[in-house]
């Protein structure tokens, strides 16, 4: 007991001599060989007054094995709920540099993280450490890892939107797990949602059943559901699967959604009481997916979209005229919908409140603005680095001995003599 | 033989003249070449040693056209002639009838005179000239040198008149040489400016013709930026005192200054974003197409290598 107390005491003092950066290197080899050592580990409910004496940002190495060994070890809830704090300290403060040598150990501590915040029931305490952590263990912000998908369940439990938006920002083109891709895309699509902002939500949930996926996932007919009510709140109709989705989805997903298919060719009528009836039937389903918000904003959005419909028609109409064709209940309600879609920036429109007109307007951007020509510049900045990234993945497919094989196989059927495309290896 | 014509008559010339005599001999230059090429079997070399000697350029010849009012005389049109290279004179029933056909749609033109390619003057263009003389008293002569030497700025152009020297005792004709301005119409100078910039045969399509209007302004835009960075360079020099002061040239530079800013208005401010941001969608546009083929061939590959349930038999993605 003794001597494993000195190797621990030992290993520490380690940790706080070697913290230049070279000798990185070493320490976690060090480290590493004392975690297969069983003398860390059975101290492992002791550690705590040593992990006081270690400086985070200084022996970040040090202190995430000794943490981690910590907190899988046999101690009780009420003292990793004491811990939090320190760990919360942690995540802010450790090096970057160090904590990449043994991500998975720190994906174990983020995790154990979450979850002790979770139990408690307060996620809102756990949103600023997981991002920072989140931030230090990704290589480049366009590397999707595991944590990322806790950050966003954690922001969404919190009902806390904001911190997230830099993280969801980033246009992702590394991923290791599919699960994480899926669970990102989705937690993200979901708090867009929450944002109102549908047209972010859609490319997120779309993301989610487009991706490659050998056998349907829940996640997906999931995200599915989801597309059909935004894509209806959005843009009133939904889009057919793209090419690039995976057969299986193609085949699959429309089975798991029929009644969400149903809303669809009812929307479509564009009658309120078609709709209402269809929701009516449906009520439960509805119900038993958490959908029924986003499905009564659906039935809001016909109105909306009506209105829109009417100012390719009628260069003025009176607030009367309006709330008929759109079947609302009266001028005053009209005025109300017309005012709120003007606001949002959805119609351009002005209200004569003497006679109860509107009058419909064009839209007002000129495009001669310095602000446009700076919104235009990075617009064609991000086309051009997007471009350069999808020349390079071509090429690379291009090489690849899967394309090749089956390219081969078509060509050899057409019999060309003079021009062989595939090198025979490749048959 | 030529010394500067004192008779006091301004010449005008107009470009559509240069651009005729110049076409017809190029057109004539071409067509030797190719009987030439395919006659002989040696290709012709340039400063002759043993073998053939390259083919002389040929010389063409034509006649002038225009109007005469009092001292001026301006020179529209040009129209080919037949030369007898045996008898050294020109086809006379051809230049009578092409007269006649010219005077229907040109009344007011006459013949003035005649042109010619080649160096210098001759010997034997003065008995062309002499024929000439009764049609009109005092034709003029347009000689093109074909030679291109690139050192020479001016128009390769010269135009002669004959004047009655006193030489050894005998009243003797000479050509003698004559300044002339070059005259344009409007229409002129569209086509002039047409011609200049080569435009491939089918750019009639907007994009090459966008693509050419882009890369006329860049490299006007350019040249641009240069003079003006070697204005700059020489103005910092002058101020840190290794060249001498030079207060005209300093003088210059405060004039230039004080026509900027051209407008400063907005309206032009206006206009000029619009114009700018419209380039600036096109090349969106431009990318955004480019962007999406790209991404549509990557889908396709990528379905044929990765996707178990793919195509079969449909066409094939190209490599």
């Amino acid at each position: 007991m003794a001597a494993a107390m000195e190797t621990v005491e030992s290993l520490v003092a380690h940790i706080q001599a070697l913290t230049k950066p070279e000798d990185v290197a070493q320490l976690h080899s060090l480290l590493k060989q004392s975690q297969s050592d069983e003398a860390l580990r059975s101290q492992g409910p002791h550690l705590a007054p040593l992990l006081a004496d270690l400086d985070p940002a200084k022996h970040s190495l040090g202190y995430l094995y000794l943490l981690d060994t910590y907190l899988y070890s046999s101690i009780s809830r009420e003292q990793v709920a004491a811990f939090l704090p320190s760990i919360a300290r942690f995540l802010n403060t450790c090096s970057a540099y160090h904590i990449r040598f043994a991500s998975d150990k720190f994906i174990s501590v983020c995790r154990c993280f979450k979850d002790q915040v979770m139990r408690q029931q307060t996620p809102i305490q756990g949103i600023i450490p997981l991002r920072s952590a989140v931030q230090k263990l990704q290589n480049s912000s366009e590397q999707l890892t595991t944590l990322h998908s806790d950050f966003l369940l954690l922001c969404l439990l919190a009902k806390c939107y904001k911190p997230s938006l830099c993280i969801l920002e980033n246009d992702i083109f590394e991923a290791e797990n599919p699960k994480d891709l899926f669970l990102f895309y989705y937690y993200g699509g979901m708090i867009y949602i929450g944002l109102k902002r549908f047209s972010k939500a859609l490319e997120c949930l779309h993301n989610v059943f487009t991706s490659p996926m050998a056998n349907l996932n829940a996640i997906a007919i999931e995200a599915y559901k989801k597309y059909i009510l935004v894509s209806l709140i959005h843009s009133g109709q939904v889009p057919p699967f793209p090419k690039y989705t995976s057969a299986t989805a193609q085949r699959n997903l429309k089975n798991y959604a029929q009644a969400y298919l149903d809303l669809t060719t009812a929307y479509a009528t564009g009658k309120h009481s078609e709709i209402e009836a269809c929701i009516q039937q449906h009520i439960e389903k509805f119900q038993s997916d958490n959908n029924l918000g986003l499905v009564k904003q659906v039935l809001s959005s016909l109105s909306k979209r009506n209105i829109q419909r009417l100012t390719q028609t009628y260069l003025t109409l009176s607030l009367q005229d309006i709330s008929n064709s759109v079947q609302l209940n009266g001028s005053k309600e009209s005025e109300l919908h017309v005012l709120h879609m003007i606001q949002d920036g959805e119609i351009h429109a002005t209200i004569n409140q003497k006679d109860g007109m509107v009058i419909f307007h064009e839209d007002p951007e000129e495009y001669k603005t310095c602000q446009m020509v700076n919104q235009m510049d990075l617009s064609i900045q991000r086309l051009m680095s997007l471009s350069k990234k999808l020349t390079a993945i071509d090429e690379h497919i291009s090489c690849d001995p899967a394309y090749l094989t089956k390219i081969g196989r078509e060509r050899t059927r057409y019999e060309f003599d003079d021009f062989d495309s595939v090198p025979p290896k490749y048959l | 033989m030529a010394s500067s014509s004192s008779s006091g008559i301004t010449f005008k010339l107009h470009p559509l003249v240069i651009v005729n005599i110049s076409d017809h001999y190029t057109r004539l230059k071409a067509q030797t070449l190719h009987s030439g090429e395919s006659s002989s079997c040696a290709p012709p070399s340039n400063g002759g040693t043993a073998g053939s000697a390259p083919p002389a350029p040929p010389r063409v010849f034509g006649c002038v056209i225009g109007v005469q009012r009092g001292r001026t005389v301006e020179i529209f049109n040009s129209f080919e002639l037949l030369f007898d290279s045996k008898t050294h004179t020109l086809d006379r029933a051809f230049l009578e009838k092409k007269q006649e056909l010219y005077k229907k749609v040109f009344p007011t033109f006459y013949i003035l005179g005649w042109y010619s390619t080649g160096s210098d003057v001759e010997e034997a263009d003065m008995l062309i000239h002499r024929s000439l003389m009764d049609i009109n008293e005092n034709p003029i002569y347009v000689l093109l040198n074909p030679a291109i030497i690139h050192s020479q700025k001016d128009l390769p152009i010269s135009i002669y008149e004959t004047e009655l020297h006193v030489i050894d005792g005998n009243p003797q004709l000479i050509f003698v040489k004559s300044s002339y301005n070059i005259e344009t119409v409007e229409a002129e100078r569209i086509s002039v400016d047409h011609v200049a910039h080569l435009k491939p045969s089918d750019g009639g399509s907007a994009a090459t013709q966008l693509a050419a209007h882009l890369t006329g302004i860049h490299s006007a835009i350019k040249m641009l930026n240069s003079r003006v960075r070697v204005l700059h360079q020489y103005l910092v020099a002058m101020q840190r005192g290794e060249i001498p002061l030079d207060n005209s040239l300093l003088r210059q530079v405060l004039s230039l200054l004080r026509r900027l800013p051209a407008i400063e208005s907005e309206k032009f401010q206006d206009e000029f974003l619009m114009e700018f941001n419209d380039t600036l969608l096109m090349t969106y546009l431009a990318m955004f197409t480019n962007c999406t083929g790209t991404m549509n061939d990557v889908v396709e590959k990528f379905n044929i290598a990765y996707d178990r349930h793919s195509r079969r038999g449909g066409r094939t993605a190209f490599i």
